[in-house]
């Protein structure tokens, strides 16, 4: 007997079940099946147990009726300002990417700008001292952001910090569907004809979400080819990690690289999730170690299928992107269902997903293109290596005056790019010649200002274990 | 170092307003701005109508808003109304706000679509829209529309240069006769005047108008011409006396061979017509706008000649053109003074240091180009998404090959209601949905969300929440402190 299941889910880990609830909420009107897949769940990637968000899934679980508390409470969640990104401007040099604006514009002159000239007069400034996000982060405090925008308090926001599995668990009791069984093989004929049980039963879909994770169960099987990044992103094994520990956990993500690559650290409460990732040529033989083809699907969407999560894009997590970028493949294509024969919606989902996963991999390769670990071979190698043009036109642009050209599509912000632009040490040669017009006392009166309040703010803060206890998250 | 020297080669709107933001960003700077114009040479500025990023820009250089309408006799302006666009008889209007409110986290046309008709009319669903029926206008205080002036350019520009030159910038009178360039790297170093004065500076900024003194007649930076997409290449301005109340809105009115525009002033209302020498004669031209004006002229026809298009590149060498200089795209959409303004901010963005990095050049001219190219698209669309098979202009214009960006994204609408986003671009999901709705390209399929019983009691409450909010709006003469 074949089932006819409306749209079919494939894989049963974050990415299914947050793909799932999403459609639910949105298409009451469809049916909807999630059929699990075997094996950890690495549909977001093999990035260890923990995942970090971006400041925007707060607003994606209250959108999608998850309680965050709740959630957080579940799934031994924590609260995150930003990521900390440790040995990559230098082996002893660290920087941190806070959520949120760092400084504030003068006379309509981007602040970055007036930090340039006010280096130039010789004094040293660090970026971050500027960020409301990245002082508390290294104060260990924490507070939800003010909701008034007069308030610097408005001026960050937050993500989470959550166990795996404890996510999917949630989002799969928010869509309120219990699984449909578990997969044994797809029937393909051109299209995915067809997907076979392990009981042996087979179910039909309009459309399939393939949220499998690497091994792309449906979406490799009507191959329309894999971009591969790895000329750029020359970790190639990752390894998942767990340490138990007890304490408050930081209020921050943690990147830190080393001779082979990169150590990501997801904090907790009760331990930290994470994953080392590396090149297996220098790093051979880690127990453990799985191996990372990172790139994306050539067009994430062809024919009746969807490749959601790591079976569409694979980049490592320097910062906590994975959710983000599924939230987003999930707004498109429910903005683009039900698609027509011959239509043109997959077109156009998969030429948006694909601006915003190479949007993201030019993020990441700036990290090692940028990288000042001189005489270390994996690290002088990242340095020389050509880029794509896109982020060629950037860090030209960056270097010539200090600016950053957004392409349409783009999953990180200007702030962003600036942030770890100047985070890894990379200095313009000019800066905006309109700061020139401001008189130097001007502008160091106004940068004082910025940190007075900013310095203010956090020291009336609680700390992060205060605001996790006081939400009943740590004992 | 900046480069400090700086000559504006023409007045007119352009160079009156590159002076004026020149002189208000670069105030406590080494920069000296200096101004070159011959009131020989006419400028172009008719009776201009804009979209609300002027209000920014006036903002911006501390400018008050009262001050400004009375001194170039100013009106506000809700939208655009276009008639006989999609078909003859025809009316929709392109307004700056949004059309109605998203219902149940699904774009409000996706809902409009699926009500079929059921929902009255798209226009029903903008506020600024009704006020604009009704003759009314009043700031908004906190709600979700925006709005733009309909003013007389040449007392803009002199607004302007009184402004400037309060601040420092100097005006010469005179003709440029002579242009040197510097031998190795071709920058521009001087202008000859007429009298035989010889102006140096270290950036030029060419607001001369179609001819290009600078960027195309001392450093040939070329010609994209966009004809085969645009074909009007020909204008008539006539202004006339105001006849009745005046409306907060910009008319253009669709004709055999191009269109006539209507805009109302204080004073008076500018009255055009664009039309394609290639479908119809000079005399049947004028013809055509003097059956559509609303009063006997006030003045001669002032005839323009024109080339859609762009200069291949804006910014070469030393020399930045802004104004007609840098291109010409038909004012439809009201974008001309637009366009001289995105150039303004984007010189700023980018102003040269004496060094002269290639890379602000390149930039410059990037964001440019893909605003001019929007733009572009934005306009075609206009003169494609018609029912109209009266004439041969028509004809042309249904039937013609669009850009692959244009035929893409109305591809996408017409399958299924989605407007192609993009980062840098001035018109924007609401404007590409007014023209789409208003010249009858009805998506095929809609969001499946869309409907449910509370989506009808939803936007019956809209309904009539902005039809009473229009109707309580003062008349826009009251708004404008006129006698009604």
């Amino acid at each position: 007997m074949i089932r006819d299941i409306g749209i079919g889910i494939v894989g049963g880990g974050v990415a299914g079940w947050m793909a799932a609830l999403a459609l639910v909420r949105a298409l009451p009107g469809i049916r909807v099946s999630l059929i699990e897949t075997e094996g950890p769940d690495w549909s977001l990637g093999p990035f260890g147990p923990a995942e970090a968000s971006l400041p925007d899934f707060p607003a994606w679980l209250g959108d999608h009726g998850v309680d965050e508390g709740a959630l957080l409470r579940a799934a031994r969640g924590s609260f995150s300002l930003g990521t900390a990104v440790s040995g990559w401007a230098a082996r002893e040099a660290d920087w941190f990417l806070p959520f949120g604006t760092i400084g504030a514009p003068l006379a309509g002159i981007a602040f970055h700008q007036l930090a340039a000239r006010i280096r130039e007069t010789g004094r040293a400034l660090r970026l971050a001292d500027f960020s409301l996000a990245a002082v508390a982060a290294a104060a260990g405090r924490f507070a939800r952001p003010s909701p008034d925008p007069r308030s610097i308090l408005s001026s960050y926001g937050y993500g989470l910090h959550l166990d795996r599995a404890g996510l999917a668990a949630a989002l799969r009791a928010a869509s309120g569907l219990e699984p449909a069984g578990e997969f044994n093989r797809a029937i393909v004929d051109g299209a995915v004809t067809a997907v076979e049980l392990r009981d042996g039963s087979r179910v039909v879909a309009d459309l399939w979400l393939d949220c499998s994770g690497p091994a792309a169960l449906l979406a490799s099987r009507l191959d329309q080819g894999w971009e591969d990044w790895s000329a750029w992103l020359p970790c190639d094994r990752v390894v998942e990690t767990w340490i138990q520990m007890e304490g408050v956990p930081p209020p921050h993500a943690h990147a830190g690289a080393f001779e082979a690559g990169w150590q990501r650290t997801v904090p907790l409460v009760g331990g930290q999730g994470g994953a080392l990732f590396h090149a297996a040529a220098l790093l051979p033989d880690q127990p453990g170690a799985i191996p990372l083809a990172q790139g994306r699907r050539a067009a994430a969407w062809t024919g009746n299928v969807v490749a959601l999560g790591a079976a569409a894009v694979l980049v490592e997590p320097l910062h906590g992107w994975n959710l983000a970028l599924l939230a987003n493949a999930l707004a498109r294509l429910i903005g683009l269902l039900p698609a027509a024969p011959g239509g043109p919606e997959p077109a156009e989902y998969s030429r948006l997903a694909a601006a915003e996963a190479d949007s993201v991999r030019d993020f990441a390769i700036l990290h090692y293109k940028t990288n000042g670990r001189t005489g270390e071979a994996y690290w002088d190698a990242a340095r020389a290596m050509p880029v794509p043009e896109a982020l060629r036109r950037k860090l030209d642009l960056h270097a010539s005056r200090g600016r950053v050209p957004l392409e349409d599509g783009e999953l990180l912000g200007a702030d962003d790019w600036i942030a770890a632009l100047d985070g890894q040490g990379v200095r313009p040669r000019r800066y905006d010649a309109l700061a020139d017009a401001m008189a130097e006392p001007r502008l160091l009166d106004h940068a004082e200002r910025v940190r007075t309040l900013i310095l203010d703010a956090v020291r009336a803060m609680p700390h992060h274990g205060a605001t996790l206890r006081a939400e009943g998250l740590i004992a | 170092m900046l480069a400090a020297r700086i000559l504006v080669v023409g007045g007119g709107t352009a160079g009156w307003m590159t002076a004026a933001a020149l002189a208000h960003k670069l105030a406590g700077t080494p920069a000296r701005i200096m101004l070159v114009e011959s009131a020989e040479i006419g400028t172009v500025g008719v009776g201009e109508a804009t979209i609300p990023h002027i209000r920014h820009f006036n903002a911006t250089l501390g400018i008050d808003e009262a001050d400004f309408l009375a001194a170039t006799r100013g009106t506000y302006k809700l939208g655009i109304e276009f008639v006989d666009w999609g078909r003859k008889g025809d009316s929709y209007i392109h307004p700056f706000a949004e059309f109605g409110a998203p219902i149940g986290g699904v774009p409000f046309h996706q809902q409009w679509c699926a009500a079929r008709g059921e929902a009255g009319p798209f226009e029903a669903y903008s506020l600024p829209i009704q006020a604009a029926r009704r003759g009314r206008f009043r700031r908004p205080d906190g709600d979700p529309y925006n709005y733009a002036y309909q003013f007389d350019a040449g007392l803009y520009a002199k607004f302007l240069r009184g402004y400037s030159e309060a601040r420092g910038v100097v005006r010469r009178e005179g003709k440029v006769i002579d242009v040197a360039r510097d031998g190795e790297s071709g920058f521009v170093r001087s202008v000859t005047l007429e009298g035989g004065e010889v102006l140096e500076a270290d950036l030029f900024v060419d607001c001369s108008g179609f001819r290009g003194l600078l960027i195309e007649q001392a450093l040939h930076a070329g010609y994209e011409e966009w004809t085969h997409w645009l074909p009007c290449d020909r204008a008539i301005a006539l202004p006339c006396a105001n006849v009745g109340p005046i409306a907060p809105l910009t008319r253009a009115t669709a004709q055999d061979a191009g269109w006539t525009w209507r805009i109302p002033l204080q004073h008076r209302t500018g009255n055009g017509h664009v039309y394609a020498s290639g479908f119809t004669s000079d005399e049947e031209a004028l013809r055509t706008l003097l059956g559509a004006i609303a009063a006997p002229p006030m003045a001669d026809p002032n005839r323009l000649r024109f080339v859609a298009g762009k200069r291949r590149r804006q910014w070469v060498g030393n020399v930045v053109a802004i104004g007609l200089s840098s291109g010409f795209l038909e004012p439809l959409e009201s974008t001309s003074i637009h366009l001289i303004q995105l150039a303004i901010g984007r010189l700023l963005d980018l102003f040269p240091t004496r060094d002269w990095d290639p890379l602000d050049a390149a930039e410059f001219n990037r964001l440019m180009a893909l605003e001019y190219e929007r733009v572009r698209d934005f306009l075609i669309l206009h003169y494609h998404c018609t029912e109209r098979d009266d004439s041969e202009f028509w004809r042309h214009c249904r039937t013609m090959r669009l850009p692959d960006s244009l035929a893409y994204k109305l591809a996408l609408f017409r399958e299924r209601g989605v407007v192609v986003q993009y980062r840098e671009g001035t018109f924007l999901e609401p404007s590409w949905l007014a023209v789409y709705l208003g010249q009858h390209v009805t998506p095929r399929r809609c969001d499946p969300r869309a409907g449910g019983a509370g989506a009808a009691a939803a936007m019956a409450a809209m309904r009539a929440g902005i039809a009473a909010t229009a109707e309580a709006m003062p008349a826009h003469e009251a708004a404008l402190g006129m006698p009604a």
